[in-house]
């Protein structure tokens, strides 16, 4: 039971990791960005790339990961984002373009490395079993854990107690306002892509280490369950979505443990059960405000 | 907020319809003379399964060019007309209808995938051209197939009925196997008959299933599931899946049973890829195989180096079964007297007998479906090797 408890808690921080990103670029800006899952995977080859290429040891390729992943989130934001931004186009358009972004950068990465499975060089990744009792628990995930909960509460941080963060709530307050007030706008939403990208770079290059097995498409699954963590947290809401995270993974792992055989088909029914039942009877979620409402 | 909302639901409204991919199509082979046979190929190059259509395309296409440098078929060309099905059933109909009635092929290879081939395959059945599966290895694809009559396709790649058995019964006998846990990706058509066949199967050797625990494609982590499976301290795991899960079902249980733990493996599990994800848990798996890249068997010798030397790369299985389905439909062409008689080549196909492919002796089944050896493999050192 406490094994499964650890998985829980390991599959929780990814799920986490990948929303929070994906909810600060909705709290701030209102937009559903579809190209998160691609900086997911972008995370876990470019950590690929600084290891195969340069030798970087695991770790400084995951920092590696999250700052190309998140410069590649303000280009993200020039190419997708900005120009619909400037004629003030509807939500949709912007979710669309993003999806449009996402495809293309999918099909140039299977161009490069090939649709299949690619791994990390052998013995590039840390190997540390640590035995309690009965349990045997992955050291690799404890890591990863610790390092999830470490870059949350980071980014809690900056958001509430930095003048960038100020910004950006400003930001999300409301655009005008903001930049009347002497805010720079254009800075504070390049920093919301750069953490928000980043994040999910972090998230895909530790996913992508925890099983050494890394593809173009491997971002595309987490999708409806980043927006299943962000509705039962609260749009937008960066707690709502560490909660959400946490109780989806949580839950799977309860309905795989205590289901009974037959009905274990039932597991995703029940998660995706528990995003129609939120959305009907407490449509804001859990923790249902924005950034800014917090301030 | 009911802009969001509505937004949100937007989103998974084109999430779950456009996870196709976008169809292209790929040029058509070069149509050199008149006399050139044409032979369809339908394979997903695009897609969930593109990692399949392009070693396929190459496999072809290196049959084809052997086939042609020795003269052809009567002095007749092979021209390959190659097209992507994106993986998705409708784009196989369609290009299975464009092979039929604009390029009038003499026959198709294809498509990649058995999701996508019940679809396309009726459009050939009802059409009466002759059709060999080449990597389809669910069930209902030669035989009895769901959609009614299915005389007219021949089936190359060697089935998960046939294979699956034939792991866990060699398993069996060497490891004396009583116990088991089934995992499965539910999701995946294919794996889920896999899971079936494994049910089966169990059963027919006296083993029991202690638990049966279903996973999805898109599941991030698998050590709850393998955890689970620990639970019931198994002899062994059986494990039906595609590529991606089968090498996260490996390295899992390599890390919760140190003392390892076999697993008997479908199809997916069957590719280097997996290997090399799975790493030091790779040797655990099990897995029944229509093909050993390392027979010693001149065609097979002779096939893998041709491949190295064309592609500088070793060939897949996949690549196997699409060059040994192309030697297949040439030799039928041959014996048929004319490639263009639809119903002459289907008969002649029909009398193919331990034909030598780089897969050893090829023969088909009354049903259609292949009679080749079936190869237990397991994992040393990074390759695939006799599991006896």
């Amino acid at each position: 039971m406490a094994e499964q408890l650890y998985n829980a808690i390991f599959v929780g921080s990814i799920y986490a990791l990948f929303a929070v990103g994906f909810a600060l670029v909705f709290s701030v800006l209102d937009i559903l960005n579809l190209a998160h899952p691609v900086v997911f995977m972008l995370g876990a080859f470019v950590a690929l790339f600084f290891m195969s290429t340069f030798g970087l040891p695991a770790a400084l390729a995951a920092v590696a990961a999250f700052a190309v992943t998140g410069m590649f989130g303000i280009f993200l934001d020039r190419v997708a984002f900005a120009p619909l931004r400037r004629r003030g186009a509807p939500p949709l358009s912007a979710m669309i373009s993003s999806l449009g972004f996402a495809i293309v950068v999918i099909r140039l990465m299977e161009l490069r490395y090939g649709p299949d499975l690619v791994s990390y060089p052998a013995g590039s990744l840390p190997q540390t079993v640590l035995q309690i009792g009965d349990a045997r628990l992955d050291g690799l995930r404890l890591l990863i854990i610790g390092l999830a909960i470490v870059l949350m509460v980071g980014l809690t941080y900056v958001v509430r107690a930095t003048q960038l963060g100020r910004d950006i709530r400003a930001l999300a307050e409301n655009p005008r306002a903001a930049r009347l007030l002497g805010v720079d706008v254009d800075r504070a939403i390049a920093a919301t892509f750069f953490i928000s990208s980043g994040l999910g770079g972090v998230a895909g290059a530790l996913l992508g280490f925890a099983y050494n097995a890394i593809y173009p498409q491997m971002g595309t699954p987490y999708e409806l369950k980043a927006f299943t963590v962000m509705v039962v947290g609260g749009m937008g809401s960066l707690p709502g979505a560490v909660l959400g995270a946490y109780i989806l993974g949580i839950g799977e792992i309860a309905a795989l443990v205590f289901l009974p055989a037959e009905l274990a088909e039932l597991r995703d029914a029940l998660a995706f059960g528990l995003l129609f039942l939120v959305l009907v009877i407490r449509p804001r979620g859990l923790l249902g405000h924005r950034v800014a409402d917090r301030a | 907020m009911r802009t969001r909302l509505s937004a949100v639901t937007a989103v998974i409204a084109v999430l779950l319809t456009a996870c196709g991919g976008t169809p292209s199509t790929q040029p058509s082979a070069s149509t050199g003379p008149k006399a050139d046979i044409k032979v369809g190929l339908a394979i997903s190059l695009t897609g969930a399964a593109n990692i399949y259509g392009p070693s396929q395309q190459n496999g072809a296409k290196l049959a084809m060019d052997q086939i042609n440098a020795a003269g052809g078929v009567d002095g007749a060309k092979i021209a390959l007309v190659v097209e992507d099905d994106a993986s998705a059933r409708d784009q196989g109909i369609t290009v299975f209808r464009k092979l039929i009635n604009e390029d009038k092929v003499a026959a198709i290879l294809g498509p990649t995938l058995s999701g996508v081939a019940a679809g396309a395959h009726p459009v050939a059945q009802q059409a009466g051209l002759p059709v060999i599966a080449i990597s389809n290895t669910g069930v209902g694809i030669v035989g009895k197939c769901d959609y009614g009559a299915c005389d007219w396709i021949f089936r190359a790649s060697l089935g998960e009925e046939t294979a699956l058995p034939a792991a866990l019964k060699a398993a069996k006998d060497k490891l004396n196997l009583k116990k088991v846990v089934l995992m499965f990706e539910s999701d995946q058509k294919f794996a889920a008959d896999g899971a079936d066949i494994f049910k089966k199967a169990a059963a027919d050797n006296g083993i029991t299933i202690a638990r049966t625990i279903p996973y999805k494609t898109a599941d991030v982590d698998f050590s709850a599931f393998v955890t689970q499976a620990k639970g019931e301290s198994p002899d062994a795991i059986l494990a039906s899946g595609l590529a991606g899960t089968a090498s996260k079902v490996l390295v899992e249980v390599g890390k919760q049973f140190p003392q390892g733990l076999r697993v008997v493996g479908s199809n997916g599990f069957n590719s280097p890829a997996v290997i090399t994800a799975a790493g030091a848990a790779a040797p655990n798996m099990i897995v029944g195989t229509a093909w050993n890249k390392a027979s010693t068997d001149k065609t097979n010798a002779d096939f893998v180096k041709a491949f190295k030397d064309k592609y500088g790369s070793d060939p897949d299985q996949f690549a196997t079964q699409a060059y040994t389905a192309m030697v297949v439909l040439a030799d039928a062409m041959k014996r048929s007297g004319n490639a263009s008689d639809k119903a002459a080549l289907k008969k002649a196909l029909e009398g193919t007998k331990d034909l030598a492919t780089p897969l050893g002796a090829f023969s088909f089944t009354p049903e259609h479906d292949v009679k080749q050896p079936v190869f237990v493999m397991t994992v040393k050192d990074g390759q695939f090797v006799p599991f006896n």
